[in-house]
């Protein structure tokens, strides 16, 4: 029977749609036309422009310190959280407590920034990087509590009474036997408020304060007076760093098996 | 989801134990992340001693080495952060955001800002450089006394067009009605700069509240809507660059960047007069910092600060004893430097109130037109 050519095609239309808008981002990266999508010549004007830029800089380092420690706390809220869930979801405290970390996920992100403009104004909190924080923390404690939870209910509880009867203490139990099943979904939910984190723009728009400006922010305020192609050479540099750091970690990977 | 309520009933002392380990574990570590992410972000926060000024203001609107020069002179740190709109800027500090020490708003959103009291009355003496401030573009000007806002940078629309392709090139808005661009001409899609146009091209002024000019002024768009492609604000810079169109209305800021990539571009005022924009340098009523913000302001009007900042944003900082200074491509460019005639014809846009709704009516039968 001869083979259809069926899946090649959709593959490669797929992974088009997909790779296509990057390769024209790198691409454009190096044209030196701001306007017209016409090549002009390669040319690394963009790239010394994003040098010379100092508040593209500060507004980086201000995104990936908010990701990282986002993350961080956020995987730990949410994880235990999803653990509460899961195992007293019956109690009315627990039905309640479910709602409130499914609020963020429906609510419309402009309400959830004004609200949260809101409440900070009427507690005094100053705005900047502190208040971007802990809104950020607000949104993605409730993407990682539903990836984990969704892996909480494939988990068989009796692995962890079995390490009981073999005499692991509750502290071992959790260590040992509980983390490490749960890992593929704290690692999923640690990825994915990393990346909501670093690119939610409307929420981070009405808490952030002076000093505070993140990537999105600033890129977004670009497009009136300023050069957006910069971003098109920064995003080329994070995509290399990226992909080298994601092709070092395997061939590390391989080289220990 | 915990499966049947007997088979727990066991084993749920023993599980109430990991979970009660797992609660201490996790406190724990979070006491752990929290304390780490509490001091990266207190040391990122950390300011010194120095004092500090915050800028609110649009992207790429100020020289950065400027700033530099600042921060050395009033040994004081600058923070710029940037807004995308004055609609935007004006939610988030009508919603309580504070701590901003100086906004460059437009200067329709400086009235509406001060009619609501969210602006700082300025201490001119703490000011002197407002002694070179252009007075001709006072005359025009919302807030002529400076009481609470000061002109910093100002922009025009006109007419740009590509030099090598569009003959007989006459300085007047009625370019738009030239058949033989039909379709290769875009004109804004902002009401009160397309109405605006076809006023001047009338005579009248683009604050009118007349019936009757507005019905002539409706009448010569409906005319001219059969030559323009779009009404358009953004992309016709793409166009311009590619030969896509051929006369487009356009702001002056952008027509200078659109040439850098295709020198055949040229702007022009049309000699009836032009809408001219300003926005403003003010100060917000809870500001931390006044002192250092109208010292800023005060560097900023020093004409040889205004100069470098005009050479270098290709907007015109309004201070007439810079306008020597600067360079002579600059000050030979009438799309920067309009004929002092033309000016006198140009105007700003001002809150007209009730009469707007007639301009609305105009702008839809405009807009719905086949």
């Amino acid at each position: 029977m001869r083979r259809s050519r069926f899946p090649v095609v959709v593959t490669a239309l797929v992974m088009a749609f997909f790779y296509l808008p990057i390769f024209i981002l790198v691409a454009n990266s190096f044209n030196p036309a701001r306007f017209s999508s016409r090549w002009q010549g390669f040319s690394l004007v963009w790239y010394r422009r994003l040098f010379e830029s100092p508040e593209i800089w500060a507004a980086l380092k201000n995104t990936l310190l908010i990701a990282v420690s986002v993350t961080a706390v956020s995987v730990v809220l949410g994880t235990a959280a999803a653990y509460a869930l899961h195992r007293y979801g019956q109690s009315r405290l627990q039905r309640v407590h479910y709602t409130l970390i499914y609020q963020p996920l429906v609510v419309p992100e402009i309400l959830m920034g004004i609200s949260l403009l809101m409440a900070f104004v009427a507690a005094g909190v100053p705005l900047g990087l502190f208040t971007v924080f802990l809104a950020h923390v607000t949104f993605c404690v409730s993407f990682v509590a539903m990836t984990v939870l969704g892996r909480l209910q494939d988990f068989d509880f009796s692995i962890v009474e079995a390490a009981r009867d073999l005499g692991a203490s509750p502290w071992q139990s959790a260590r040992k036997v509980l983390i490490p099943a749960l890992m593929p979904g704290i690692v999923a939910g640690a990825l994915l408020a990393f990346t909501l984190s670093i690119d939610d723009f409307v929420i981070t728009f009405f808490v952030a304060g002076p000093g505070s400006t993140t990537l999105p922010l600033r890129i977004y305020s670009m497009i009136k007076y300023g050069a957006p192609p910069m971003i098109n050479a920064l995003s080329t540099l994070l995509l290399a760093v990226t992909f080298t750091a994601v092709v070092a970690s395997q061939r590390l990977a391989r080289a220990k098996r | 989801m915990n499966g049947t309520p007997q088979a727990h009933a066991q084993p749920r002392a023993r599980a109430c134990a990991s979970a009660r380990a797992f609660a201490v574990s996790a406190a724990s570590s979070f006491a752990i992340a929290g304390l780490v992410a509490a001091a990266v972000l207190a040391a990122a926060a950390c300011g010194k001693s120095k004092p500090v000024l915050s800028l609110y203001t649009w992207s790429d609107y100020i020289k950065p080495e400027l700033i530099r020069r600042f921060e050395r002179e009033r040994g004081c740190r600058v923070v710029l952060d940037t807004f995308e709109s004055n609609e935007a800027m004006y939610a988030k500090l009508r919603a309580g955001a504070s701590g901003y020490d100086l906004l460059t708003p437009s200067s329709y959103m400086v009235s509406l800002m001060r009619a609501q009291g969210m602006l700082r009355r300025l201490d001119h003496a703490l000011i002197p450089n407002l002694a070179h401030v252009d007075p001709d573009y006072l005359a025009l000007a919302s807030d002529p006394a400076m009481d609470h806002s000061v002109p910093y940078m100002i922009s025009n629309s006109g007419i740009a067009y590509l030099e090598g392709r569009v003959r007989d090139i006459v300085p007047s808005w009625r370019m738009f009605g030239r058949q033989d661009l039909r379709g290769r001409m875009t004109m804004f899609n902002d009401m009160r700069e397309t109405v605006g146009a076809a006023l001047k091209a009338l005579g009248h002024s683009i604050n009118t509240t007349d019936p009757a000019e507005l019905a002539a002024a409706e009448s010569l768009l409906l005319e001219w809507k059969k030559n323009i492609a779009k009404f358009e604000n953004e992309q016709y810079k793409i166009g311009l660059a590619s030969g896509e169109f051929l006369l487009v209305h356009a702001w002056n800021g952008d027509v200078f960047q659109v040439r850098k990539e295709n020198p055949d571009v040229r702007f022009l005022v049309p000699e009836e007069g032009a809408i001219v924009s300003c926005d403003d340098l003010v100060i917000p009523a809870d500001a931390r910092e006044p002192g250092l913000a109208h010292a800023f302001i005060d560097f900023l009007h020093d004409p040889a600060v205004a100069a470098e900042n005009t050479a270098a944003v290709s907007f015109l900082c309004p201070n007439k004893d810079s306008y020597p200074l600067l360079p002579a491509e600059i000050r030979d460019d009438p799309g920067i430097f309009m004929a002092p005639e033309i000016r006198a014809r140009s105007e700003f846009i001002a809150d007209i109130g009730a009469a707007n709704a007639l301009y609305v009516q105009v702008w839809d039968r405009l807009k719905s037109a086949r």
